[in-house]
């Protein structure tokens, strides 16, 4: 780090001045360089409600219903949070940080509400599905991926079987979420190992 | 120059471009807060992602009698960065058995607020006065190489260079005040 005289031309300047200028050369020395921001910080992020967390694919009209009905669901999630941690506490009540929505054809849709990750560092999450038909099959399925690279499947978060019109269930996994681009739920047909067909996705 | 407390007053209305705003002016110094804090550029950038998500949703309990902007943005960034941290899951290293040259929270309190100003400060200056300090202070390179560098007289430099000081001298205000 050069010094002072050697940065600054002093030559004509009050003391007074050059005391300031000392200063803000302090300033900057003990600042150090501000960082480069990432790629995925050059654009001000959306400001519509960051606690609902919206994905590429979903289009404009059914994102404005998803939210409502998301922000409903937080209404719903942190009053039943409440009343479950004012009258039973325990593990069942925990804290949305955010909602993921998500579609599928017709009626189909889902949301994953997703709280922070816990100490030992996994993520619980609910998905809550509506409108999946029943299984056909006794040993058929669903799964709930994580998707990245182009919306691929990569990271299997569980395994859920539907009943009635909407259910809910809660999975927690380890994953990163960095470099996430997406959730999909798949189908699963009795034998397959493999990711399914898509019925819900983000 | 509209002040900070303008741009929280008016994104608490839903003005979209009060918001940009401020995101143009603090997401370097809240990212620069956030990887001093939390060491890690992921993290950071979720980070920052919840401050401004919180600047949004809080703007309306911003009180401009109660002091100008950037110190209720610093706290808003603050607190998002604190509750990241709270969030990691690492195993902490151990604990030395001497005293380490570390600075304590305190020094590290203050320095985290020296750089938030400058960063924030940095961002009003024009992009050639900003070009010549970056060279200047962290390039390691003397007056005569930032000149050779951008192909300036070394005449140019010097007066960018000063002028981008009493700029920072003038916008720092208070802190430079001798």
């Amino acid at each position: 780090m050069s010094d002072f005289r050697d940065i600054i031309d002093t030559e004509g300047l009050e003391p007074e001045e050059e005391a300031r200028l000392r200063r803000v050369h302090e300033l900057l020395v003990r600042a150090g360089p501000p960082p480069d921001l990432p790629p995925s910080l050059e654009r001000t992020p959306e400001a519509e409600d960051a606690e609902i967390v919206q994905f590429p694919l979903l289009p404009k009209r059914r994102w404005a219903v998803a939210a409502l009905v998301a922000a409903t669901l937080a209404l719903i999630a942190f009053g039943g949070g409440y009343l479950l941690g004012h009258s039973h506490g325990g593990p069942s009540s925990f804290s949305v940080e955010k909602i993921v929505p998500m579609h599928g054809s017709g009626e189909s849709q889902g949301f994953i509400k997703i709280s922070s990750r816990d100490s030992v560092g996994n993520w619980p999450m609910e998905l809550e599905v509506s409108g999946l038909p029943k299984q056909s099959q006794r040993q058929a399925y669903y799964e709930l991926w994580l998707t990245k690279g182009g919306h691929k499947p990569t990271e299997l978060c569980g395994s859920f079987r539907v009943h009635g019109d909407s259910t809910t269930v809660r999975f927690s996994v380890p994953y990163d979420f960095h470099g996430v681009d997406g959730w999909v739920v798949t189908a699963q047909p009795q034998g397959t190992r493999e990711p399914g067909p898509v019925v819900l996705t983000t | 120059m509209t002040t900070d407390g303008d741009l929280i007053q008016r994104a608490a209305t839903g003005d979209r471009s009060a918001f940009e705003d401020l995101y143009r002016r603090y997401a370097r110094p809240v990212f620069g807060l956030a990887l001093r804090r939390l060491g890690d550029r992921g993290r950071a950038e979720d980070a920052v992602q919840e401050t401004f998500a919180s600047i949004w949703r809080s703007a309306a309990s911003y009180r401009p009698e109660r002091g100008p902007g950037a110190p209720w943005l610093y706290a808003v960034a603050r607190n998002a960065i604190v509750d990241r941290a709270r969030a990691r899951t690492e195993i902490p290293a151990e604990i030395p058995d001497e005293a380490g040259t570390e600075p304590g929270p305190p020094e590290q309190a203050e320095q985290g607020w020296v750089a938030w100003r400058v960063h924030r400060a940095l961002e009003e200056l024009p992009e050639r006065e900003r070009e010549v300090i970056a060279l200047a202070y962290w390039s390691g390179l003397s007056q005569s190489e930032v000149a050779e560098f951008l192909a300036i007289p070394l005449g140019t430099v010097k007066t960018r260079t000063r002028a981008a000081l009493q700029r920072l001298a003038e916008i720092l205000g208070d802190e430079v005040d001798v």
